[in-house]
């Protein structure tokens, strides 16, 4: 046997234990995206037409906007990492994931937890505390499934089989970490035993601005650092630098969340922190963009015939959007006219959608076929979803930045009345309900191709037979 | 990078600096700040909010309010909370005022109107007026406020016939295009009355000689 034909097996064996912990996270993702993307367009509607949905208590939007966003990050987010997390981690280490029920265990206390939270949200039981309002008896039932999950990574980091740890694996590994120290830090700071007064707002700015940053952007870096030279079939350039850009970002998103805080009644020091570690996250962005980029070039017509190439591609673009984002906000002047606006709602918007959850898009396209052994039914499908994510990206980011910034000049103007300001926001509210609702589609279209392909029962009408050959890849290589 | 121990130090060591650096830093710095006596008066400030109020905090809470609304007014200088036709406050808002807060929720959008101040809003109007102002505003609140997005609260209100017993005395004066129908009255619950408490509670009126010189000087005019 030749290694490459070795190569080839091996990976077939670690798809195989992959196969089904990997579905049912992503069903369960998919469920929560379709779930929580209806909520956001309900709750993006009521913003332009109030009298939506507003007699009933429990989709009022101070409770329909917050479970809406819970349902997104908590359930598609989580899951949509979890899935391809296991797999790549599994991959890069050249071990079989081990244990799969207890990721079956995993996953549905998981997904009960985020259930039940969201459902508390909309009973009236949020602590409205952004990223943290699922009432508090759900964070141990949380903590706790992924804690089945995490120890599954770690596991089968610490058995690979590698004498190299990739770039990837460094990202995975530092976000299975930080996730849960995050968590458990902010409900203890802001439940177990509550800090007073603006510490609370501090400790949660800290917390929103690592589960983006220190959560989900590494997720996407560490799709982005697989599948670029896995598809083009070539080395990351300067990959040397990479190392340095991972401690790089790390360090300096732990400490940019202060800038959330700017003109907030907190210590001044707290707001500025954050601002200098938001300059200084450039540097790391630079040397991702060199890496990235520099693999990229000169390739960019293999994205025509590949549509994870495509996302990863809309994800890298995002996540330098997202730092110029945070740079821009962090700039005094800039932040003074548009903080409080949908420009500032942009920021985590482009990270946690736009980089990351395109990042996952991508992943699947890849992964799985190759789990299932199945070819995607309908290309139209995958045609459909990636052009409604990259027109409703562009249309999002150029919409509401030129539409926060009409906002925040007009809410810094006293003369202009309030009511005023809401008539002229209402087209971009409805304009932002158009966006969700495009993307919704694409969401659509994906879920139903992943229904036909995961689904048990193949399109005869008969059981898949077990692990087929993956269809070959011409441009499908090393590990 | 080929150790993990060291891969896991280092991505330890990263969480526990920005933790440390961050939050326990500031912790220390503010998280003992007290109430402050006035000399002359020798009362503390901020007051701590009534019972009454306190239960209303779990309304806005729960309603989710700070998904619209924010409560910080940005000091002279940094954006135009305090100019003449905003007026979300008489001062910025400063770290002391918040500690009378059990949960302090200062908000990212402003979608509505700054809340740190409405308490203070009432211009001529009395007390009791300005309640029934917010509870106008909670039940139908293009009644008040024509134009407004904000969504109506109607579940805050108990809607019952008037025929056969006494009018209520809190019962809403609505003209007829909000009112729900003839021989019908909108009583606000125990929740309403308990939110509109906490809202005319929100007012950080007394200004600190502690914290006064953050608040760059007005420009010097005449009369002042």
């Amino acid at each position: 046997m030749n290694p490459s034909a070795n190569n080839r097996t091996e990976q077939m064996e670690i798809d195989a234990s992959a196969k089904w912990p990997v579905l049912v996270f992503f069903a369960y993702g998919l469920g929560w995206l379709l779930l929580g993307g209806l909520m956001q367009l309900a709750a993006a509607m009521q913003l332009h037409t109030p009298g939506f949905l507003a007699g009933c208590e429990w989709v009022t939007h101070g409770r329909l906007a917050p479970a809406a966003q819970n349902a997104l990050v908590y359930g598609w987010g989580m899951n949509a990492a979890f899935a391809f997390g296991l797999w790549l981690m599994a991959r890069l280490s050249a071990t079989t994931l081990r244990h799969g029920g207890w990721l079956f265990i995993a996953a549905k206390f998981w997904n009960t937890g985020v259930a039940l939270g969201v459902g508390g949200i909309l009973a009236g039981y949020s602590t409205s505390f952004e990223l943290l309002e699922m009432p508090r008896f759900v964070s141990l039932l949380l903590l706790a499934a992924y804690a089945l999950v995490g120890v599954w990574a770690i596991t089968t980091f610490s058995i690979r089989n590698t004498e190299n740890v990739y770039a990837s694996q460094w990202y995975i590994f530092g976000a299975a970490f930080w996730f849960p120290w995050l968590y458990a830090i902010a409900q203890v700071m802001l439940f177990q035993a509550p800090v007073r007064g603006v510490l609370q707002p501090v400790v949660n700015a800290w917390y929103a601005h690592g589960l983006y940053n220190l959560w989900f952007v590494p997720l996407a870096l560490a799709a982005a650092y697989y599948f670029l030279p896995k598809i083009l079939g070539k080395p990351v350039a300067n990959y040397y630098l990479a190392a340095l850009a991972f401690w790089w970002l790390a360090i300096t998103s732990a400490f940019a969340g202060g800038s959330r805080l700017i003109g907030a009644p907190v210590p001044v020091w707290i707001p500025t922190m954050g601002i200098v570690a938001n300059m200084l996250v450039v540097v790391g962005v630079v040397i991702v963009s060199l890496n990235l980029l520099g693999t990229l070039s000169g390739r960019f017509e293999a994205a025509k015939s590949s549509p994870t190439l495509r996302f990863i591609l809309i994800s890298i673009a995002s996540f330098i959007l997202a730092a110029i984002m945070n740079l821009a906000l962090s700039m005094r002047g800039f932040a003074a006219t548009v903080q409080f606006t949908l420009l500032d709602g942009l920021r985590d918007w482009l990270s946690f959608y736009a980089c990351f959850s395109t990042a996952m898009f991508g992943a699947a396209y890849f992964l799985l076929p190759r789990l299932t052994g199945k070819e995607w039914r309908s290309t139209a499908l995958v045609k459909l979803h990636f052009g409604a994510t990259a027109l409703g990206v562009l249309l999002m980011v150029a919409g509401l930045t030129y539409a926060g910034w009409t906002q925040g000049q007009m809410l810094n103007d006293a003369t202009v009345p309030f009511t005023s300001l809401t008539k002229a926001m209402t087209f971009w509210f409805a304009f932002r309900t158009g966006t969700l609702g495009l993307l919704l589609i694409g969401h659509v279209a994906f879920l139903i191709n992943f229904v036909w392909i995961a689904c048990p029962i193949n399109s005869q009408g008969t059981a898949a037979a077990t692990l087929r050959t993956p269809p070959a890849l011409s441009l499908e290589g090393h590990a | 990078m080929k150790n993990g121990l060291a891969l896991f130090l280092g991505v330890f060591a990263t969480l526990a600096l920005s933790w440390a650096g961050l939050l326990l830093t500031a912790h220390k710095q503010i998280g003992g700040l007290n109430q402050f006596k006035d000399p002359a008066d020798e009362t503390l400030y901020p007051q701590p909010l009534s019972g009454l109020a306190n239960q209303g905090r779990l309304v806005y809470q729960d309603l989710g309010c700070v998904s619209c609304h924010t409560q910080q007014v940005r000091q002279q200088g940094f954006g135009n909370d305090l100019a003449e036709g905003r007026k979300w406050g008489e001062r910025g808002s400063y770290a002391r005022d918040y500690i009378r807060d059990q949960t302090v929720l200062i908000g990212q959008n402003r979608i509505g109107p700054d809340l740190r101040n409405v308490g203070s809003r009432l211009g001529d109007a009395k007390p009791d007026e300005y309640a029934q102002w917010f509870y106008k505003l909670l039940y139908a609140p293009q009644s008040v406020a024509a134009g407004t997005n904000m969504p109506a609260h109607p579940f805050l209100f108990d809607v019952h016939p008037v025929a056969g017993r006494q009018p209520s005395a809190h019962a809403l004066v609505l003209s007829s295009k909000f009112a729900p129908g003839p021989g019908l009255e909108v009583v606000p619950t125990p929740r309403a009355v308990a939110l509109v408490a906490y809202l005319q509670s929100l007012k950080d009126t007394y200004d600190y000689p502690t914290e006064r010189s953050r608040n760059t000087p007005a420009p010097k005019q005449g009369g002042h």
